[in-house]
């Protein structure tokens, strides 16, 4: 038999059983439904007076977009952090309770067993960052067709680099218990840092940056990955870019290259 | 690496399902498995006996290929386990000791997923399925969540997984544990239907001695060395004593018998046991004490006598401990 | 095979529910702005005295956004407040035209939909264009060498650009402040071709027999003339997109186009 088709079939098997999974998981869905709820309707509709013009030209940050349109890009971005970083979960899942090594006995080469589970993991993630899409009327993002596409590979290249970093934190994190705390002590920092809910005003230059907001949190800004993840979706959805556009892809793909390589090493020991 | 190792096919053909050469595994410091060799013929029964930290589990994961050998070799079905390891498991279906079900998905979703990642074709992946659940009567629970499942039915569904894509050589860690009585002759008849048929072999380590019974070969291993190996009734013929069993009348006249028989030992409360192979010895005993006993019986060589009398240690009383610390094992075993 | 379909039935439906839940939630006003306006009944209208043809000061053709804003209130169902202020286009700097929502709902008379327009409102385009436009006898600009009086005005459009280009050019640059001084410069002759905004060249007197052409448009790219709202007005910025799609439909925006001329830039008055 053709051992690229059978590759191919286990592929599927592990993807599949990940995305089956992920629907029997309402506790996620809810999850990937509350969070736009909350970053979008509330604290968007919230914080819109105050960033709003009341004078013209005395707005404090000229970006060129409403809050809500500023803060649509990032929450997509939650989401999927949320839900790639969450699926180390369902790595120690299989860990704990013996599933694991039904998987590794089978022929599969370990390194398609863990891009399957990625897969799945990314895909279910690019969904719920989808979910964000549909609130695009509320926030005033106007999307094409194109548009959406091209925010959607996006979407998948970074939940998949994100996924992967999940399975990293996977094989060092020894309970379910400390992983709720955990996850959220890197996610909500990672996402606070990313330039997603205030802009680094960027009608100045990098010094004005620094008088604006104080250094180190600039430099946290800049050093963090997911702010350029934010920005390459910003310049899809809402055609404004921060940093060079190129810069947002190129760390998108970077991630997803380096953390797949990384969890690959480490699952590779188990 | 151009060495010209026979390849499955060849090697399929030849009377030797597995074969162990010298194999020494190590864990934390402490020796686990000792130089270990043995061969195991295709199409028979294996059984592997052995209490706590004997090694079994080690042996197994290494004959699966989760665990690297520190020393010797092994081969299945022919493929090395280190450098064939993709042969080597495309040839194993393995039930392992603690349920690796998705307990989120139905049972026929598991067996789907294990078809898969088997590459099985679609049509076979259904026939297969079906014939699978067909065998552990569970074509009523197909499209039950797993979560659902008591410990019998898991137990059954990984059996028929095991056996999905037809493996020529089948690993039953602790298998039938949990399983009613019914069930489990059912599974060992299919077992022994499917040897017949399509020479597979069964490689099983379980505490149940009715398990073992069934076995072509068992051996008993201990700290990581065989201490015996032979069909059940070679080892009963072999170590197994005739023990008598009896009850003294009181307190003195136990006194009296362990006096005038130092080899005598301590059975239950009040009871002792005697070894019986020597008849002269015995009806000399019984002559002497006939009236002082309440109770006496016979007790013929069992493989649990066997064990004991090459271990000193009961096995059945230590089956629940040893499933503690192996599952513990497992555990830490599976985070590396 | 029953189970094998029915499996996917319930992921299906959960995905349903999720969707139709955010679509609807995704209908819900994010804020007052167009709730307040159908309190009071008043759509503000801000424009500066003269920016002709879009304002024109002149009560039988008040200008082409001044009727447009009319149209569109009245498909808001609100009356329509000119509030013409003078402070509108005296600096290039928006900054100092000192507006405040309290007194404008929209802007309009001369914002153009650029990046910098953007910075400080959020646009709607309408179907006019602007751009920078030279004025010249022949029809060009003069060889490099030549002198062009440049009037930058008021829109938005970037000025540093231009300014670098004439520099590269080697051009002689003679800054105008008035449209009335820039028209007389190119009248006496000093300059051989002016440059400025497209819709300045209507409300000034071109000497005889100048006509505007538009610049290199890949060099200097057009915009189209917006209307401005402020930022976070999201409810009022959708109904007026909206009012203005229907006018567009209906062709009263054509219609207003053809009653000012301003198609094409050689029919401008």
């Amino acid at each position: 038999m053709n051992p690229i088709v059978m590759a191919l079939r286990g592929l599927y098997g592990v993807w599949l059983r990940e995305i089956t999974r992920a629907t029997r998981d309402r506790a996620q869905l809810i999850g990937g439904i509350s969070r736009p709820l909350i970053w979008l309707l509330i604290l968007g509709v919230g914080l819109n007076p105050y960033f709003r013009g009341e004078v013209y030209g005395e707005v404090r940050f000229v970006i060129p977009y409403t809050y809500l349109q500023f803060l649509f890009p990032a929450v997509i971005v939650l989401n999927i952090m949320y839900t790639s970083i969450q699926f180390a979960v369902s790595v120690i899942w299989d860990r704990e309770f013996g599933f694991l090594r039904e998987v590794l006995v089978s022929p599969m080469p370990r390194w398609l067993i863990l891009l399957g589970k990625v897969l799945g993991g990314a895909t279910v993630a690019t969904l719920h960052g989808a979910l964000v899409l549909i609130l695009a009327r509320f926030a005033d993002v106007t999307l094409s067709l194109e548009q959406v596409a091209l925010a959607l590979l996006l979407m998948f290249i970074l939940a998949f680099g994100l996924t992967s970093f999940g399975v990293i934190l996977a094989a060092r994190v020894r309970s379910f218990e400390g992983f709720g705390v955990f996850s959220n002590t890197v996610i909500l920092p990672l996402y606070f840092t990313s330039s997603s809910i205030f802009p680094l005003d960027p009608a100045l230059t990098r010094a004005q940056q620094a008088v604006t907001y104080p250094e180190w949190l600039v430099f946290l800004v800049q050093i963090n990955p997911i702010t350029y993840a934010v920005d390459a979706l910003r310049g899809v959805l809402i055609n404004f870019n921060q940093f060079a556009p190129a810069m947002g892809v190129g760390v998108i793909v970077a991630m997803a290259v380096v953390f797949f390589v990384v969890a690959t090493i480490d699952f590779a020991r188990q | 690496m151009t060495s010209p190792q026979p390849g499955p096919e060849a090697q399929s053909l030849s009377a030797i399902a597995i074969s162990v050469d010298g194999l020494s595994a190590a864990y934390a410091g402490k020796t686990v498995l000792d130089n270990l060799t043995l061969e195991i013929r295709r199409g028979s029964s294996f059984a592997l006996l052995g209490p706590n930290g004997a090694g079994k589990t080690t042996l197994l994961n290494i004959l699966s290929t989760l665990r690297r050998p520190d020393g010797g070799s092994a081969r299945v079905a022919g493929a090395d386990v280190v450098r064939q390891q993709t042969e080597a498991r495309r040839s194993l279906g393995v039930v392992f000791q603690d349920s690796s079900l998705d307990d989120r998905l139905t049972a026929w979703e598991n067996l789907e997923f294990h078809g898969l990642v088997y590459g099985m074709a679609p049509k076979r992946r259904r026939e297969r399925s079906a014939a699978v659940l067909a065998l552990v009567e569970l074509e009523d629970w197909r499209d039950e969540i797993v979560r659902s499942f008591s410990g019998g039915m898991r137990r059954r569904l990984e059996i028929a997984r095991a056996l999905l894509h037809e493996p020529q050589i089948l690993f039953l860690d602790e298998p039938t544990a949990g399983l009613d009585a019914q069930t489990r002759v059912r599974i060992w008849r299919y077992l022994d239907e499917l040897r017949r048929a399509r020479d597979l072999t069964v490689l099983t380590t379980t505490h149940y001695i009715e398990e073992v019974e069934g076995a072509d070969t068992i051996c008993i291993i201990d700290h990581g060395k065989i201490i015996a190996q032979g069909s059940p009734e070679a080892l009963k013929a072999q170590y197994g004593s005739r023990w008598l069993h009896l009850t003294p009348r009181d307190q003195a006249a136990l006194e009296a018998i362990q006096a005038a028989r130092p080899d005598a030992q301590p059975l239950g409360a009040h009871g002792l046991a005697l070894p019986a192979d020597d008849g002269a010895m015995t009806d000399a005993f019984l002559a002497t004490f006939r009236d002082r006993l309440v109770e006496v019986r016979f007790q013929d060589p069992t493989l649990e006598s066997v064990f004991l009398s090459l271990t000193g240690r009961q096995l059945r009383d230590r089956a629940d401990d040893q499933h503690n610390a192996d599952k513990a094992a497992g555990r830490r075993g599976g985070r590396r | 095979m029953k189970g094998g379909r029915n499996r996917w039935i319930q992921p299906a439906i959960n995905l349903l529910i999720t969707v139709a839940l955010l679509t609807t939630l995704s209908f819900l006003p994010p804020d007052t702005s167009l709730s307040d306006r159908q309190k009071t009944g008043v759509l503000k209208l801000c424009v500066p005295p003269s920016y002709p043809p879009l304002v024109t000061g002149d009560p039988q053709q008040p200008g082409f956004d001044i009727e447009l804003g009319g149209k569109v209130a009245a498909e808001l169902g609100l009356r329509l407040a000119v509030n013409t202020l003078s402070s509108i286009g005296t600096d290039f700097n928006p900054r100092n035209w000192s507006l405040t929502r309290g007194q404008c709902d929209i802007i309009a008379g001369g914002v153009a939909d650029t990046l910098q327009s953007r910075s400080f409102l959020q646009t709607i385009p309408t179907p006019i264009e602007t751009g920078w436009v030279g004025v010249s006898k022949s029809g060009q600009l003069p060889a490099a060498g030549g002198s062009v009086v440049v009037l930058p005005g008021t829109s938005g459009l970037d000025r540093l650009k231009l300014s670098g280009w004439l520099r590269q050019q080697s051009r002689q640059v003679i800054p105008a402040r008035s449209p009335q001084q820039f028209a007389e410069t190119l009248a006496s002759g000093r300059a051989a071709a002016g440059i400025t905004e497209r819709f300045l060249t209507a409300g000034m007197a071109l000497p005889e027999g100048v006509t505007p052409f538009w610049l290199d448009e890949a060099q200097f790219p057009r915009f189209r003339m917006a209307f401005g709202l402020w930022k976070g007005d999201q409810t009022l910025k959708r109904a007026v997109a909206a009012a203005l799609q229907r006018l567009e439909a209906a062709g009263d925006m054509a219609a207003l186009e053809a009653r000012y001329h301003i198609e094409t830039i050689e029919e401008a008055p």
